[in-house]
């Protein structure tokens, strides 16, 4: 093991701060667990005011859980939770932002079709605001009220406007308004102050963008104060005043800013700066590629993507949320048109894809967001592993999808043993495995897994981790994009870094011995 | 009986059976007579267009999206009936039903490739058709001249004292039945109703499968349009079968389909037909008053849809 370069230290204890309030957040011992998975471990974080605390960590480093925790959406098992000075117990989003504690998703919750003001005071909630009354809006006050409110985080946008009319990142503000406008007022009747959560605002933000949410922050920071949750180290470290680091649900660092180097943070985030856990063979590039790109484009995704997907090795793609890899691979799979460049399978062009003539040419595509784009919820786990129309015959025979569904549910141990039940009804983990097995049987010549393991437990984990080698071993050229870092090098014979819709960097296992760092490196 | 575990499976299996039954029942102990005095063969005989229309919608519903326009299909192809059994003879049946599928089938191009809502392409192919209806017809009725004999046989030859198009329409019920559980495009069909993008990234002709839903609305339409021409022996676009819209959609609904899709079982869709077509007859047979027939109709059946209608779904039913 490595050693990371920073010691651990204990949390910054803000506790009755320097002007003799108390915090705005304390938690303390604070956890949760998902049955066996314990995905926030005991945690004690203190935000005094007048703070940006950056909280960064990789996918499935609990971040989510921890913010779900705070905004109520999930109920912690354990620890005690204060808000300015009271403890408090949230039955939700809007009653956290009621207590003086407001979140900013990057998936924007705005009505498109309505006004700024009417936005900003919709979030007002039960207790509504000034400018209805009997249900009926006064416009005039409404403006009023908006207006005051834009005008406290420095907001230009005129209220009347239709927030459908305006750009990504004068959204954000608004939504920022409408947080502030009830977490604010609460906190203020209480004595306290707000607390605002920027869950990964800039990821889809331009740089010109970025620089008015940096300046909001700033004047966020002097009403209250913010946490900032961003896969951005550079805006972590230019915007914020002091950094969290999560790994596996734990709080591995809390520190100022001061003196922090990004290589720093990776290795917080990493844990340990490592190579690829196995040390098994790696097959030998054979044959004509199962899979070859040449010069693809998408307008707006990825540039100029060329790449060679082998029978019998796993390729894995790394690169940050929007490096383009998703929609690359469902390109690949004709899901998404592409804009130029050509594509082979098994030596043969390809025209007019699409995920039909894809499925038979011998390419199989699992999708990241499984209840919406492959569980097929309301039939049953026997029916959704016959999915894939195959052959010439039109008849499905109970008998055989009965021997299919039992040879795969042991397989895979899916569970429970009830391949007649309702898809829907089956945990995350074991609905992953039905609609791998989907494709599995029918033995592709190309597997595209994009993000196999989202939300399966380690031990599904494992299955699903066993399946992919096997099917591989089995001759299938794999093109995985893992979750991970540490499961693109377990698994990946090969490995593609994406950065900004480009690949950035090629690592064949068979010549080069990657560590974790090195593929960050280029994809930041 | 594992697999009918939870309350809503069994609601939906035997539901419309039930409320069927009770129905019945009802109607027989208040009206002793209803049950040998020929009740349950006029129930057939009103029961079989409407069912025939049902089976194509309950298909269409099936896979998400609504036919409003079958039920005017229906007559179109009734009257085309009429006009051609002279001439044409035993030709002019398939002759109807090629021409009512095709239209069925243009719905379904339509619908795929300008991805306009099924409720307003519908509309307005229902629009269309009742116009086609008058034009063709002048508004007058049209009289079947000859050849009756190629059609009348359906509601004259009786199989255990029900019309023998009723039998048909049920042997069809199974027939789709079967087709949606045993086949692969029934498979399809039930798996684009559920999830639609599911489905075609599993590689289902997800297009394809919306034409044939639509196209065989238009066809079954067909059949009930024939059905009409043979009880009545002529056609109009006022006369019987113009009304069929409202009760062959119910049909479907108290047959337990539910109308975000995917949930369809025709077998139960005969007795939504049934149901629906005892409400009229049998309020009348216990004395409720003619003017307040549609009350009787519309609660009954608002009561028998939230009996049977399928929730798999919570939070989608709109």
């Amino acid at each position: 093991m490595i050693q990371t370069g920073i010691p651990r230290q204990a949390p910054i204890q803000l506790d009755a701060g320097r002007d003799g309030t108390a915090p705005i957040l304390r938690l303390s011992g604070l956890a949760k667990s998902f049955g066996p998975v314990a995905a926030v471990k005991p945690l004690t974080l203190t935000v005094g005011r007048h703070e940006v605390i950056g909280l960064i960590g990789e996918n499935g480093a609990g971040k989510s859980t921890l913010l779900k925790l705070l905004t109520g959406v999930h109920q912690p098992d354990a620890g005690t939770f204060e808000l300015n000075g009271r403890p408090v117990r949230l039955k939700g989003p809007q009653d956290a932002t009621e207590h003086g504690l407001g979140i900013v998703h990057q998936e924007q919750s705005l009505f498109t079709n309505l006004s700024v003001a009417e936005n900003i005071v919709m979030g007002a909630g039960r207790k509504g605001s000034a400018s209805t009354r009997g249900g009926i809006y006064r416009w005039r006050a409404l403006h009023r009220e908006a207006a005051e409110v834009l005008a406290r985080i420095g907001s230009t946008v005129s209220p009347a406007t239709i927030v459908g009319d305006l750009g990504f990142a004068e959204r954000q503000m608004v939504e920022i308004a409408r947080t502030i406008h009830v977490a604010c007022r609460t906190a203020e009747r209480q004595g306290g102050a707000p607390l605002v959560i920027l869950d990964e605002p800039t990821s889809v933000l331009e740089e010109a963008e970025t620089a008015v949410l940096e300046h909001e922050i700033a004047r966020l920071r002097a009403i209250g104060s913010v946490i900032f949750v961003s896969h951005r180290l550079e805006e972590v470290l230019r915007i914020c005043t002091r950094i969290v680091v999560m790994r596996h649900g734990e709080l591995v660092a809390d520190r100022p800013v001061d003196g922090v180097t990004e290589a720093d943070l990776f290795r917080l985030m990493i844990g340990k700066d490592r190579h690829a856990r196995t040390r098994e063979a790696v097959p030998p590039v054979t044959g004509t590629p199962v899979l070859r790109a040449e010069g693809l484009t998408r307008a707006g995704a990825f540039h100029d993507i060329c790449l060679d997907v082998h029978p019998g090795r796993i390729t894995a793609i790394v690169g940050t949320f929007g490096a383009g890899r998703e929609a690359l691979v469902r390109a690949l799979f004709g899901a998404e048109p592409l804009d130029g460049g050509r594509l082979e399978v098994a030596g043969r062009d390809v025209v007019q894809w699409s995920p039909r003539r894809a499925i038979r040419a011998g390419l199989a595509y699992l999708p990241a967001e499984r209840g919406v784009e492959s569980a097929v919820g309301g039939l049953s786990a026997a029916r959704n592993l016959t999915m894939v129309p195959q052959g010439r015959s039109w008849l499905l025979s109970p008998a055989g999808r009965r021997a299919l569904a039992e040879e795969w549910f042991g397989r895979l141990d899916i569970r429970p043993n009830l391949p007649g039940q309702d898809l829907a009804r089956f945990s995350g983990g074991n609905q992953q495995k039905v609609v791998l097995a989907k494709w599995l049987r029918l033995k592709p010549r190309v597997l595209i897994l994009d993000h196999p393991l989202r939300g399966l437990d380690p031990g599904a984990g494992a299955t699903v981790n066993a399946c992919i080698r096997a099917a591989a071993a089995e001759g299938a050229g794999v093109l995985l994009l893992a979750d991970t870092l540490e499961e693109a090098l377990d698994l990946g014979h090969e490995i593609l870094v994406m950065r900004d819709g480009e690949i950035s960097a090629r690592f064949d296992r068979t010549t080069d011995d990657p560590t974790t760092l090195d593929l960050l490196e280029k994809m930041v | 009986m594992k697999l009918l575990s939870r309350p809503d499976e069994l609601r939906q299996a035997l539901g419309p059976l039930a409320i069927f039954a009770i129905l019945l029942a009802l109607i027989s102990v208040a009206v002793p007579e209803f049950l040998g005095g020929g009740g349950p063969s006029i129930i057939a005989q009103q029961a079989t267009p409407i069912l025939l229309v049902a089976l194509g919608q309950c298909v269409v519903l099936c896979i998400g999206s609504i036919d409003l326009s079958n039920a005017a299909i229906a007559l179109f192809a009734s009257i085309l009936a009429a006009l051609t059994l002279g001439p044409l003879g035993a030709a002019a049946p398939v002759f109807c039903l090629i021409v009512v599928t095709l239209i069925g089938v243009a719905n379904g191009l339509v619908l795929v490739y300008t991805q306009i809502p099924s409720f307003a392409l519908t509309l307005g192919t229902l629009g269309v058709m009742q116009a086609a209806s008058l034009v063709v017809t002048g508004s007058n009725v049209v009289y079947v001249m000859d050849n009756m004999d190629v059609v009348g046989w359906l509601f004259t030859v009786q199989i255990l004292t029900l019309p023998v198009a009723f039998w048909i329409a049920v042997v069809l019920a199974a027939a789709l039945w079967a087709f949606l559980r045993f086949t692969v495009p029934g498979q399809g069909l039930m798996a684009i109703g559920f999830n639609e993008r599911a489905a075609g990234l599993s590689g289902q002709p997800v297009n394809a499968l919306k034409v044939l839903a639509f196209g065989l609305s238009g066809f079954f339409a067909g059949l009930a349009g024939l059905c009409v021409i043979s009880i009545s022996g002529a056609a109009s676009s006022i006369g019987l079968g113009s009304d069929l819209l409202v009760p062959s959609i119910a049909a479907a609904l108290v047959g337990g389909t539910a109308i975000t899709g995917g949930v369809c079982n025709p077998l139960n869709v005969v007795f939504g037909a049934m149901f629906v077509a005892l409400i009229p007859v049998g309020s009348a047979a216990v004395g409720v008053n003619p003017q307040a027939q549609s009350i009787v109709y519309g609660v009954v059946l608002i009561v028998a849809v939230a009996a049977t209608m399928s929730r798999a779904r919570h939070g989608i039913v709109k």
